[in-house]
């Protein structure tokens, strides 16, 4: 006898095909409302991933790398006790690691600064002129004046608002007071160099920035340092740079943060715009799901009869289901794929000239953002995109398909 | 009855159906006693609503009665469960409708190797038996179009073709003819009492058509659900029909059943202790 269950896997592709074709005005304007929904959602993901990136890089790029390496309980204390005393232990392993495109010693304590004007407190950091240049981009951000050059022993950079705060002007002596390793306060007179405008606030309005040499020398630090900033070569690679060096430093000694936990307030906006994201990410697929199932319903209730017939003459419940699940999600897939391309297509139409805020450029200059975002396809996005469409489409199958399943033979068969 | 007949193909006894439409009954079989022979012609008359389809439905293993047996090729149809009768159609039961038979996006061919694959032949096997069956009702040459480029009758002869290709031991049509007109009609059930005479497959059809009637073997008379005699001699049921419909079957959810025969029972103890009360 022979054994029953076995539709080819062509037979069901016919008939989803066909199915789908039969009402092709219907099919096709399913089909138009899901690619105008995911190539809206490509956009506005690529948008979202753009100006995430840029901001990114602004933030790594302006001051604190994508890793930084301190004595252990630096970043909270804050305090030089904490600093690394072999920093030739750390730098070692810079060498070794092709993800690491400049790495920079720094030195970083508070204090206060004095100049015509009047004082005010102050983020002393010093660094090493030509290492920094390959970490951050700071030398670019120089608004009047020059960029530090190495040997000055006298010569200060400061934040435009320090700057500002304090009347100083290029040229203008401003005195620094800091304390020593061992507690003692000391003053030293430094000529402003050059005025520095990152566009990070923080930054801008705390910033005194002097030669790592002469940091060491005056507050007495010998060769030691506070920190160690790291810049890899892509965004994606600080984890693996983390990685390797909480493999190879001690977890006693050093800690090792990456930047996003450098400061609470971008690791918050940025986790915000994920969530952002995501809640777009829901919304479309959502109305992409309530579309799906629309047509697939409508169709079914149109094929009553129909499936009541190919029930009746010997096709299994799991058989109908697979037909009915195979036509909603090769619907989905086409359109998801369509739409997808239509977004890229999109993204990269934008992706060179950018979409251009500078008319809302106030408001976004605050998060280390450019008035110009790129959008910007990531594979991250894509694959979530393809996951929540996966999902959609089987939802969106499988209950109608179950529905199918359930059909009353005796009332579609007397349908006329 | 006492069962004289151990060869039939289809053995029907006392069976009962009720349709619920709400919780109100709709009784369409009452007490159905039917013996078929193999290779018999059948036809099955009766007027709209006396139950014809719901007869058939049931002989086919679609839908599942209230009460009594139906035995088809020796086997208790109504105790399997609804997959196994799946598989009891493919094997053994050819349909054919009253219209909108076919699957509307398959050729002719596709719609009748649709059955050889069901029951596992390859794609091409299927193909060639197709084109075997629709050469078998005369309409070979129209295998590549679809039912919407096809007559009503050359759709009802691809119907014929489907339900001959899985090699049935029955053929149940419901009023096949109703959507033809009388000429066509009555061609197409020349063509399956040809096939009846030529391959001995047992058909059973429902119809009000006279032409149908007329070439019937045999002719069994429909009316309120009972089978009768004489049309004008339609036997009064011992108890109301109605009445006789099974509250069990009443499409509820399971919760809604439980409730209501707690209720009930509910009720009766009631009624119950208040008898006893009574007697104090
Ligand atoms: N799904 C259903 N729900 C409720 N009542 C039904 C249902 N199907 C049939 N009935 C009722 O059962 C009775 C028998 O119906 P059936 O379809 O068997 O009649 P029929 O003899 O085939 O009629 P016709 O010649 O019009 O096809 C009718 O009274 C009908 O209203
Ligand atoms: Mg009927």
């Amino acid at each position: 006898m022979a054994e029953t269950g076995h539709l080819g896997l062509l037979t069901y592709l016919a008939l989803a095909t066909r199915n789908l074709s039969r009402n092709h005005r219907r099919t096709l304007i399913t089909l138009l409302t899901m690619i105008f929904g995911i190539s809206t959602l490509t956009l506005l993901s690529a948008l979202n991933d753009g100006w995430l990136n840029q901001m990114k890089t602004n933030f790594i790029l302006s001051y604190t790398g994508h890793l930084q390496i301190h004595a252990k309980g630096f970043e909270a204390s804050q305090n030089l006790r904490d600093r690394i005393t072999e920093p030739g232990e750390v730098s070692r392993l810079m060498q070794s690691y092709p993800e690491i495109i400049g790495w920079t010693q720094r030195i970083r304590t508070s204090g206060l600064a004095s100049a015509g004007a009047g004082s005010a407190g102050i983020q002393i950091m010093a660094t090493d002129p030509e290492q920094e240049t390959w970490v951050t981009s700071m030398n670019q951000r120089v608004k009047e004046g020059g960029w530090l050059r190495p040997g000055m022993t006298r010569d200060l950079l400061l934040g435009r608002i320090v700057a500002q705060n304090l009347g100083a002007e290029l040229g203008d002596r401003v005195i620094l007071m800091a304390q020593r390793l061992n507690g003692e306060m000391v003053s030293e007179v430094f000529h402003l160099h050059g005025i520095l405008e990152t566009g990070a606030p923080q930054i801008d309005r705390t910033l005194a920035l002097i030669t790592l040499n002469s940091a060491q020398h005056w507050l007495q630090m010998g060769q030691t340092v506070t920190d160690i900033v790291i810049r890899a070569d892509i965004h994606d690679n600080t984890d693996v740079l983390y990685r390797l060096f909480t493999q190879q430093l001690s977890g006693l000694k050093y800690e090792i943060m990456p930047w996003q936990e450098l400061d609470p307030m971008v690791k918050q906006w940025l986790e915000f715009s994920d969530a952002y994201g995501l809640v777009i990410l829901f919304v479309v697929i959502i109305l992409v799901l309530a579309e799906i199932l629309n047509t697939m319903l409508i169709s079914l209730h149109e094929r009553q009869k129909e499936l009541g017939v190919i029930v009746a003459i010997g096709t299994k419940r799991k058989q109908i289901f697979l037909m009915l699940l195979l036509e909603a999600v090769m619907l989905i897939f086409l359109g998801a794929i369509l739409g997808y391309l239509a977004g890229s297509l999109l993204v990269y139409s934008l992706a060179d000239s950018g979409i251009d805020l500078t008319r809302f450029a106030n408001a976004f200059e605050f998060f280390y953002m450019d008035p110009v975002i790129h959008p910007q396809l990531t594979r991250n996005s894509a694959m979530k995109i393809l996951g929540a469409t996966l999902a959609a489409a089987l939802l969106a199958g499988i209950y109608p398909a179950w529905k199918a399943t359930r059909l009353s033979l005796s009332q579609a068969l007397r349908i006329q | 009855m006492p069962d004289q007949t151990p060869t039939s193909i289809i053995k029907a006894r006392d069976l009962h159906k009720c349709y619920w439409v709400g919780t109100m009954p709709f009784p369409a079989l009452h007490g159905i006693n039917l013996d078929i022979e193999p290779g018999e012609f059948t036809v099955l008359a009766g007027r709209s609503g006396s139950g014809k389809s719901t007869l058939l439905n049931l002989i086919g293993a679609l839908e599942s009665a209230d009460n009594g047996s139906v035995e088809v090729l020796g086997e208790n149809i109504l105790a399997m469960g609804r997959d196994q009768r799946t598989r009891f159609r493919l094997q053994n039961i050819g349909f054919v409708f009253q219209a909108y038979n076919l699957i509307r996006v398959f050729s002719a061919r596709e719609n009748v190797a649709y059955v050889c694959q069901l029951q596992g032949k390859g794609r091409k096997k299927s193909m060639e038996i197709a084109d075997h069956w629709l050469h078998e009702v005369e309409i070979g040459h129209l295998g590549y179009r679809r039912p919407d480029q096809l007559s009503g009758g050359q759709q009802q002869r691809v119907a014929v073709a489907r339900a001959l290709a899985s090699e049935p031991k029955i053929i149940l049509a419901d009023e096949p003819t109703a959507n033809l007109d009388s000429m066509t009609g009555r061609r197409l059930i020349h063509l399956m009492q040809d096939l009846n005479r030529r391959l001995g497959t047992t058909f059973l059809i429902s119809s009000h058509d006279p032409d149908v009637k007329q070439a019937a073997g045999r002719l069994i008379k429909l009316a309120d659900g009972q089978i009768v005699d004489a049309w004008d001699n339609i036997p009064k049921p011992p108890i109301a029909p109605a009445s006789a419909c099974p509250v069990e079957n009443l499409p509820l959810t399971k919760r809604l059943r439980n409730y209501l025969r707690e209720a009930r029972k509910k009720a009766l103890n009631k009624r119950g202790h208040k008898m006893n009360e009574d007697q104090h």
